[in-house]
């Protein structure tokens, strides 16, 4: 969804959110997941509902809500947590008086990078020609 | 004649720089507009499939 955001012509289903696993922040996810009827997505079946204390331990959390599939992540790439990214991120206006933290291209791609999966490598080339795309009509 | 030569439509390694130039174009909240169209014409389609099993069968029966 970021890359789409950032201007990449790539088809996504789901949402990843890097989340604060500030006790706060947590509180408040915990409520939102509540009233969005998550259920783990691996067995949707057994309908397990994710906890604080899953948000706390800071892993992947493959989610299925009434609004569609969302991944919640507490680091991605070498450990990068919500702190770490945010200055990597832009606010954009996605409507409705809406503005969200969108990672970078850059960082997008570098974390990609990191990661090396076979999913995320074949996502790189179009992801490096959106960004030096951008570069070339921002100059 | 004057002017810079047309952009190139794909790049070496085949990725079609004119969607991107479009994508580009566009601004975020038309671009998430656009996936969020894709998406629902995508599971339409799966939708509409899932309901014809005898015409997804390849032996034709």
């Amino acid at each position: 969804m970021a890359a789409v955001l950032n201007g990449a012509p790539v088809q996504t289903l789901d949402i990843d959110l890097v989340y604060s696993r500030d006790p706060a922040n947590l509180d408040r996810l915990g409520k939102f997941l509540a009233e969005a009827d998550a259920i783990f997505r691996i067995q949707p079946e057994r309908r397990l509902r994710p906890n604080e204390s899953h948000l706390a331990a800071g892993g992947h959390l493959n989610l299925l809500t009434r609004y569609g599939p969302v991944d919640l992540l507490g680091t991605i790439g070498k450990g990068l947590g919500f702190a770490d990214l945010l200055p990597h991120a832009i606010e954009m206006d996605v409507g409705q008086g809406l503005a969200i933290s969108v990672l970078d291209l850059e960082t997008i791609i570098a974390v990609k990078e990191q990661l090396a999966s076979e999913k995320d490598l074949a996502a790189l080339p179009l992801l490096r020609r959106t960004l030096a795309e951008m570069k070339r009509r921002s100059t | 004649m004057s002017g810079d030569p047309p952009l190139p439509e794909y790049s070496e390694d085949g990725v079609d720089l004119s969607l991107i130039r479009w994508m580009l174009s566009l601004t975020p909240l038309e671009r998430l507009e656009f996936l969020e169209d894709q998406i629902d014409n995508i599971l339409e389609i799966r939708e509409l499939n899932a309901k014809r099993p005898a015409d997804n069968d390849p032996s034709g029966s």
